[in-house]
C-alpha cells in the first residue's frame, strides 16, 4: 500500500532555490544594514513610546474647541481655528498646484505619446521620444524643482507646480503610449482600408478608444502629485509642505496634528471624487449605479 | 438594392446617414468643471510664464554651472556623494524587506477572501489613512526622535506597508476561488488556506509590487533626506543652499544613472515573474 501511494502521488517541486533566494535577501538585507554606522538602532525601543506622546499632543491639538487660545506663542489673539483655516488654505494651495501641474503634464504628453507609440509613429521617432519620457520620470521632482524651478520662479507655487508638471510628463508619457498601443486595431484597419490619413486614423479610430483609460490615468496622478507636492513645500516651491516641515521641526505638536489632520481629510475626499469619477468614466453609468 | 439609394429616389439623401449623437450632458458637465477647476487652480497659485522670460538669464548662468558637473565627485568611490549614494540604497533596501514583509500579513488581515468581515473592513479604513499621509509627515515626525537613517527606513517602511498591502489585498480578493473551496471542504482552518491556496496564488503578484516599491523607494529616499532622514537628500539640501551647483549637477548625473538602472532591471524581472 505504501509503494503504490508513493508512486500515484507526485513528488513535490524542490524547495531549496526558494531557500537559497530567501537566505540571498537576508544576507543582503544585514549588509545593508551593517553598513548604516550611524543609524542608532539602539533607539528603536524609543520610537513607540515617544511617536504615541507625540501623537497624543496632536490629538489635543485637533480636539481643542477651534475658538481656543494654544499656549506658548507670541501672538496672544491667535486662535486654534487660526490654525484650521491656514492649514485649510494652504492644502488648498497644494491641490491646485498639483491640479495646474497634472494639467501641464497631460498637455504635453499626450501629443507626444502618439510620437512614442509603435502603432503610430515610426521608429526613427519612437525611440528619442521615449528616452525622453524615460529620462524626464529619473529626475525626481525635487531636483527639477530646485535646479530649474526655483531660480526661474522664485520660491512661489508656480516653481512646484512646473516641477510636478514636467516630471508628470514622463510618467503620463508612458501610460499614454501603453494605452495607444493597446486599442483595438480593427477599426484602425477599416478606416486605413477607407483611405484615411494619419490624422484621421488617429482622431477617428485611436483617440475614440483609449481616451477614457488615459483621463483615468491623469486622474490618478492628480492623485499621486497632491502627495508629491508635500516634499516640494520643504524646497519652498508652494503647497503646505513648507510650513509643515517647520512647524513639525519646532515640534508645534498641537500645530501639526491640525496640519495633518487637514491633510488626511483633503487627501481623502480628494481620492474618493477622483476614484468615482475614474470608475464613471471607465465602466459607465450602470455599473456605477450598481456600484453606489 | 440598398436603402439608401430608395431613399435617395424618395429625394430625401440627409436622411441616408444616421445624425451624430450630440456629446452627452455628462461629457459637457465634465469638460466644463474641469475648465473652471483649472482657473480656479491657476488663480490661486498666480500662473504666469512670464518669469521663465524674465528670469531666462538667471537659468542659464545655473545650467552653465550644472553643464561642468564636479566629476571628482563622481570617480571618487569615498566621496560624500558615493557614501550618501550607498546610505540610500541601504535605507532602500532595509525599508522594502521589513515594508513587505509586514504588508504580507496586512494584505491578509485586509482581504475579505482572507479575513472575517469585521477585521477586513477595520484593516482597510486603517490602511486607507495610513496611506493618505506623505511618506514625507512620517519622515518629519521620525525626525523628532532621532534623525540620520533610522527615521527614513521607518517613514518608507510604513509606507511601503500601505501600498504593498493594498495591492496584495487586491490579488487576493481575485484570487481563485476553487481551490479555497476544496480546502473549506476539507476543514481547512483560515491559517491553512492562507498558506496552502492564497500566498502560493498571489505569490508572484506580490514579488513584482515588492520591486514596484523597491523603485519607488530608491526616488523617494533621494528626497527624504531634505528633511533629515538621511541619504542623498541632505547632501542635495546642502549643495541648493549653497548654490553649489557643479555639486548639484553631480549628484543628478549618479541619480540619474542609478535610478535608471533599477527600472530596468526590475522591470526585467517583473517581466519575467507576471
Amino acid at each position: 500500500m505504501s509503494s503504490a501511494t508513493a508512486t500515484t502521488r507526485p513528488k513535490p517541486p524542490p524547495k531549496w532555490p526558494y531557500t537559497v533566494a530567501g537566505l540571498a535577501l537576508i544576507g543582503i538585507v544585514l549588509v545593508a544594514g551593517w553598513s548604516l554606522d550611524d543609524a542608532k538602532w539602539e533607539r528603536l525601543p524609543q520610537f513607540p513610546g515617544e511617536i504615541l506622546q507625540y501623537a497624543g499632543q496632536m490629538l489635543d491639538g485637533v480636539l481643542t474647541w477651534p475658538g481656543g487660545h494654544p499656549e506658548g506663542q507670541s501672538d496672544p489673539d491667535l486662535t486654534y481655528g487660526d490654525w484650521w483655516l491656514q492649514a485649510l488654505k494652504l492644502m488648498g494651495e497644494s491641490v491646485a498646484l498639483a491640479w495646474i501641474g497634472t494639467c501641464v503634464g497631460a498637455l504635453f504628453s499626450f501629443p507626444l505619446a502618439f510620437l512614442a507609440a509603435s502603432t503610430t509613429a515610426p521608429l526613427v521617432l519612437r525611440v528619442p521620444v521615449r528616452l525622453f519620457f524615460n529620462a524626464i520620470r529619473a529626475v525626481p521632482e525635487i531636483l527639477l524643482a530646485v535646479i530649474v524651478m526655483l531660480p526661474l520662479f522664485g520660491l512661489n507655487p508656480m516653481a512646484g507646480a512646473m516641477a510636478i508638471g514636467i516630471h508628470s510628463i514622463g510618467s503620463l508619457g508612458k501610460l499614454t503610449l501603453e494605452n495607444i498601443e493597446a486599442v483595438d486595431p480593427r477599426p484602425v484597419e477599416a478606416v486605413t482600408a477607407a483611405g484615411a490619413t494619419w490624422w484621421q486614423r488617429i482622431r477617428t479610430a485611436v483617440i475614440p478608444q483609449m481616451m477614457p483609460e488615459t483621463v483615468a490615468f491623469w486622474l490618478y496622478r492628480f492623485e499621486v502629485n497632491i502627495r508629491a507636492s508635500a516634499i516640494l513645500g520643504v524646497v519652498s516651491a508652494g503647497g503646505i509642505g513648507a510650513l509643515l516641515n517647520r512647524v513639525l521641526r519646532g515640534r508645534e505638536w498641537e500645530w501639526g496634528g491640525i496640519m495633518l489632520v487637514v491633510i488626511i481629510i483633503v487627501t481623502i475626499l480628494v481620492d474618493q471624487l477622483s476614484a468615482a469619477l475614474r470608475h464613471r468614466i471607465l465602466h459607465g453609468a450602470e455599473a456605477t449605479a450598481v456600484a453606489a | 438594392m440598398s436603402l439608401a439609394t430608395l431613399e435617395r429616389a424618395d429625394g430625401a439623401p440627409k436622411q441616408v446617414r444616421p445624425a451624430k449623437p450630440p456629446p452627452s450632458p455628462l461629457l459637457i458637465g465634465g469638460v466644463l468643471g474641469a475648465v473652471a477647476a483649472t482657473v480656479v487652480a491657476g488663480w490661486a497659485i498666480d500662473f504666469s510664464l512670464a518669469p521663465v522670460i524674465e528670469q531666462w538669464p538667471m537659468l542659464t548662468m545655473i545650467l552653465e554651472e550644472v553643464v561642468h558637473p564636479e566629476w571628482a565627485e563622481i570617480t571618487d568611490p569615498s566621496s560624500r556623494l558615493w557614501i550618501a549614494m550607498k546610505e540610500t540604497a541601504a535605507i532602500a533596501v532595509i525599508a522594502t524587506f521589513v515594508g513587505s514583509l509586514i504588508a504580507l500579513g496586512v494584505a491578509l488581515l485586509g482581504s475579505k477572501v482572507s479575513a472575517p468581515p469585521a477585521v477586513f473592513r477595520v484593516t482597510k479604513s486603517v490602511m486607507s489613512m495610513i496611506r493618505s499621509l506623505p511618506d514625507m509627515a512620517y519622515a518629519l515626525v521620525f525626525v523628532a526622535v532621532v534623525t540620520g537613517p533610522l527615521p527614513g527606513i521607518l517613514a518608507l517602511t510604513i509606507f511601503n506597508i500601505g501600498i504593498v498591502a493594498k495591492l496584495t489585498a487586491e490579488s487576493i480578493d481575485a484570487v481563485d476561488p476553487g481551490p479555497l473551496e476544496a480546502l473549506d471542504a476539507a476543514g481547512a482552518t483560515r491559517w491553512q488556506r492562507a498558506r496552502v491556496a492564497i500566498v502560493p496564488a498571489v505569490l508572484p503578484n506580490y514579488a513584482s509590487y515588492v520591486l514596484y516599491v523597491f523603485e519607488l523607494n530608491i526616488r523617494a529616499s533621494v528626497v527624504l533626506g531634505a528633511v533629515g532622514a538621511g541619504g542623498v537628500g541632505q547632501l542635495i539640501m546642502l549643495y541648493f543652499n549653497r548654490a553649489d551647483y557643479a555639486r548639484l549637477a553631480a549628484v543628478v548625473i549618479v541619480i540619474f544613472v542609478v535610478v535608471i538602472a533599477i527600472d530596468l532591471l526590475s522591470q526585467f524581472l517583473r517581466r519575467r515573474l507576471v
